[in-house]
């Protein structure tokens, strides 16, 4: 916080917050912008780093956080350096809108960056009165279609596509790819789900039976087992449609092991629980994943003949020492990079303002390491706004499905699902921005 | 799982026995003249030398006023709280002793309080209002007779504030809004919202658990007389026999806790766990999902460690909270059916599965997915005749609503404070004071600048487990949590900013609210910060 002789108000509130109590001034805003100061940024992020969830996602704010040293150990933005004070959600609603609460009012952020789900982020957000606040809400971890309301949530900008999106593109490469096979859908039993379920609708595709719908949390491996040894039953070898987080994945996976139904089964999982290394870690076969098919928006992180894939591996290697590089690792730290290049876009004198109307008018162009466009504007909030499809090798490795990568664009509404000829944006030198 | 300290002894309570076990005490009301007598409190070591005078309003309240002998200027004037209208037998949780009709007077939230204001040199006032129940009306007259008799006796008083608890900080507010004059500051603490919204609130929960969980619940429509009084006394028999056999549910099984025997919702239905029945009411009702004991996000170490606190934390927190609502409910439903003369509850339009909102993607999980809150709303619609819908009294309502309804037209410095957690009068209930003062300000009714909101609440996590992974109540009740809970350091400081802006007829500068809040973690101020308002407001 800058403060000078006639901003007695603004020390204040930043004495009061010092002293670890939560007080904002009563009176007139003060003139700083919270979580600014001429040497540094202030950005926070709540996500689960321990918990059921921590597994796959706890690594996200350390990768972030090693992407934001790197630059600061290149002169950071504009001459400040970036801090990211993490706090830990558990994936647990209430405690996200404690946790971003405590971002905002406590830790006097500037920003959040990297708010990971829908249930969790949807409470924190009013909670956390991020829109009263104006408090840039920047590249969150939810592919639900509800954030991409501009009126209820003016200040958050998506970074994944939506989910209907993705399931628009897995209705058409099943379509392409494994037409007369009978098909069905397990989802998880809620916007997640329901937004899929909404693309699936969109996109013309019918199962061959009603989606079967689990909350999160409920999905058993004899809940597992069940189903599919109804599904088993089916002839030909069915296309499975997994909609759901990579632990419930594995979960059916490994019924499948159990059931010596792997190969009865094409397996088709969503981004979201595709995560090869966490599959293997919850203890699935790797010929098991030997095959199945998923949706990604990025490259492979183990394929490091991508550019951004290598650039941010070293980076990892030199600032998140013992972390192994993964989909989640590069995912944050993309997702870092989007986020200093917001921050230069909004230029020297720093505002939330700036921040949202420089993602708003340039964001479509920030260099990232997704493969399919960004979809920014002032009228639309979503990130990314298509998939590859990629095949899973017994490595792990995701290869694009049919040996030749192609990219889809689409939107969550009527749109056709298109062959995009999106060419990423060249990589900034040594993966540091400096756009403007 | 110890969340209810419901006794078995409540199961054996028959309407019978509720008869012969009480024997109506006609209160009665002492006329006696104003007393007053000099005397010593003490406050620590402090002994604080005092006049205490007692008496009867025009009104026949009793009221007390307490003069410390080194008065520094400033009457402290309390309002309070919601207190029954109808003698009690003993009944667990409700009146464990039983009790009677409480008419006596209150001059602060608490013995200590009352210590340490006049330790500071503040004077104390307060009424025991002679009409109990809802009473809005006879609170403000009460109160105002108070002032006017203190200010007769001592001319040495300079400034007064009006402060209260729950319905008493609404009658504080009110007496504010009315009548400015009178007082210099207010101090509304826990506010209770209008009488239709809070018993919206309870009886949407009452309505529920009758539905869903026993039909034998009345919860409305008491009889006249007698009878009723019976009524509504079986009823809290009931209620509390239903969260007995809920409690015991999910202590069985709480991931998956069968509905109670009494329930007759379809087999259906009753595939979902009953703990997603319970947080479903609480979320339609607007009862909070953090509570005394789970903070809906803590959980056991072991495999229940994120699912406690995503779907059986928030439902027991329900649960816990919702009972004293439900019990608070069918007292609070009597009276106010007596007062108004006839029923003033009315969920015959209401759209519940708005009520849920956004709710239904926070809690998904909780409520056991889309599938689970489309079964249970299904249930709950207007359409489904095994789930009638209460129509209400149009004349009785307006009666109730015929008294004064907060305006938000604030003339003097009021510092309130509300906790996030409140199951009784929840935060929203300060947020549309808020809210209407705003709009008072924004039409040029009212200046701006008048209005502190400190919110109060619990720690981040703060669930605790035993060694084998069940929840431990908390021996002292959780801050932030439970109905006006706060502590006497977190009432003082509202109560030294509310004697000082009455002093300088501002509100506090920043500086003296961070004085004020200084060693008190769980509250804070943020403008923005704005919970989620009564549902009958939303």
């Amino acid at each position: 916080m800058i403060r000078n002789k006639n901003m007695k108000r603004a020390s204040l509130v930043s004495a009061v917050i010092a002293t670890g109590a939560m007080v904002l001034s009563t009176l007139p805003a003060q003139a700083a912008t919270p979580g600014v100061t001429a040497s540094e940024i202030k950005l926070g992020i709540s996500s689960p780093l321990t918990g059921s969830a921590g597994l796959s996602y706890g690594k996200v704010p350390g990768a972030m956080k090693a992407y934001f040293n790197y630059i600061n150990a290149n002169g950071g933005v504009y001459g400040r350096k970036i801090t990211l004070i993490s706090r830990d959600d558990k994936y647990l609603p209430t405690l996200a809108a404690t946790q971003t609460t405590n971002l905002v009012l406590k830790d006097n952020v500037f920003a959040l960056v990297g708010a990971l789900g829908t249930a969790t982020h949807s409470k924190a957000y009013k909670a956390a009165a991020l829109a009263k606040n104006n408090v840039p809400d920047l590249f969150i971890n939810t592919g639900y279609s509800g954030f991409t309301d501009k009126t209820k949530y003016p200040t958050t900008f998506m970074v994944l596509p939506t989910y209907a999106m993705e399931a628009k593109v897995i209705a058409k490469a099943i379509k392409d790819n494994f037409p007369g096979q009978a098909t069905f859908l397990v989802a998880q039993d809620d916007e997640f789900g329901s937004d899929g379920v909404a693309g699936f609708t969109t996109a013309g595709h019918k199962f061959s039976a009603a989606p079967i719908l689990y909350p999160q949390g409920s999905m058993t491996a004899a809940r597992a087992e069940s189903a599919l040894t109804a599904l088993g039953a089916t002839p030909g070898k069915p296309v499975v449609v997994l909609f759901g987080t990579t632990d419930v994945t594995a979960t059916i996976l490994k019924a499948a092991e159990k059931l010596a139904l792997t190969t009865k089964f094409t397996w088709y999982a969503g981004s979201v629980g595709a995560d090869a290394n966490t599959l293997l870690a919850l203890g699935v076969k790797p010929a098991t994943i030997d095959g199945v098919i998923s949706a990604s928006f990025m490259p492979d992180a183990k394929d490091m003949t991508d550019p951004y894939v290598k650039q941010f591996a070293d980076i990892n290697a030199k600032y998140n020492k013992g972390v192994t590089f993964d989909n989640y690792v590069l995912a944050a730290m993309n997702s870092a990079m989007l986020t200093v290049q917001a921050l230069r876009a909004a230029g020297k004198n720093l505002t939330r303002a700036g921040v949202i109307s420089a993602i708003e008018n340039k964001g479509a162009k920030f260099a990232s390491a997704g493969l399919v466009p960004l979809g920014y504007s002032p009228t639309s909030r979503i990130g990314y706004n298509g998939y590859w499809v990629s095949q899973l090798n017994a490595k792990g490795e995701g290869k694009p499905y049919g040996g030749k990568l192609v990219i889809y664009s689409t939107d969550s509404g009527a749109g056709a699902v298109e062959v995009s000829n999106f060419v990423r944006p060249t990589m900034p030198k040594n993966g540091i921005p400096t756009n403007s | 799982m110890k969340n209810l300290k419901l006794t078995k002894g409540l199961v054996a309570l028959s309407t019978a026995a509720l008869i012969a076990a009480f024997t109506v005490a006609v209160p009665t009301v002492a006329r006696a003249a104003d007393d007053c007598q000099e005397t010593t409190i003490l406050y620590g070591i402090k002994v604080v030398d005092i006049e205490k005078c007692t008496g009867t309003d025009a009104n026949k309240s009793k009221y007390e006023i307490i003069m410390p002998a080194k008065f520094n200027g400033t009457l402290m004037v309390y309002s309070h709280g919601i207190r029954y209208n109808v003698n009690l037998p003993a009944i667990p949780v409700v009146a464990p002793k039983g009790s009677l009709i409480d008419y006596s007077p209150a001059v602060s939230p608490s013995e200590e309080v009352t210590a340490a204001l006049l330790a500071q040199g503040f004077a104390v006032a307060g009424a025991g209002v002679q009409t109990q129940g809802w009473n809005l009306e006879e609170g403000v007259e009460a109160a105002l007779q108070v002032i006017t008799i203190a200010r007769d006796k001592y001319s040495k008083i300079s400034k007064v504030v009006t402060w209260g608890n729950s319905l008493g900080g609404l009658t504080s507010q009110a007496l504010a809004e009315q009548y400015s004059g009178a007082v210099d500051a207010a101090a509304p603490m826990c506010i209770a919202d209008s009488a239709q919204a809070e018993i919206t609130m309870a009886g949407d929960f009452l309505w529920g658990m009758k539905q869903f969980f026993n039909p034998a619940i009345k919860g409305s429509n008491y009889s006249a007389g007698q009878a009723g009084y019976v009524e509504m006394l079986t009823d809290l028999g009931t209620v509390l026999t239903t969260l007995q056999a809920l409690q015991a549910a999910i202590a069985a099984n709480p991931t998956a806790p069968a509905w109670p025997a009494t329930s007759t919702v379809p087999a259906a239905l009753k595939a979902i766990p009953v703990r997603s029945a319970i947080l479903l009411l609480g979320l339609i009702s607007g009862i909070p999902t953090q509570s005394n004991t789970y903070d809906a996000s803590s959980g056991p170490v072991g495999p229940l460690e994120t699912s406690f606190g995503l779907v059986i934390s928030p439902a027991l927190a329900v649960l816990e909270n919702g009972a004293q609502a439900a019990i608070l409910a069918v007292i609070a439903n009597y009276d106010m059916e007596v007062r108004y003369g006839g029923v003033v509850f009315d969920n015959s339009k209401t759209d519940y599965a708005k009520r849920l909102g956004d709710d239904a993607d926070v809690y998904a999980a909780g409520l056991t997915g889309k599938s689970g809150i489309a079964g249970m709303l299904g249930y709950l619609s207007p359409l489904n005749p095994a789930a009638p819908r209460v129509t209400a009294n149009a004349a009785a309502v307006a009666k109730m609503n015929s008294v004064y309804q907060l305006q938000g037209k604030i003339e003097v410095p009021t510092i309130a404070i509300s906790a996030t957690a409140d199951h009784i009068t929840p935060a929203g209930a300060l947020q549309y004071l808020k809210n209407q003062y705003e709009a008072s300000v924004e039409n040029k009714a009212a200046k701006s600048g008048k209005l502190l909101t400190i919110w109060n609440k619990p720690a981040d996590e703060y669930t605790t487990f035993s060694a084998a992974g069940s929840p431990v109540t908390p021996t002292s009740a959780t801050n932030g949590t439970g109905h006006c809970n706060y502590t006497t350091s977190q009432i003082l400081a509202v109560a030294k900013l509310a004697a000082a802006a009455a002093k300088s007829g501002k509100l506090p500068s920043n500086t003296a609210v961070k004085a004020a809040i200084k060693n008190e973690p769980n509250l804070f101020v943020d403008p923005n910060f704005a919970p989620a308002l009564l549902k009958f407001r939303q």
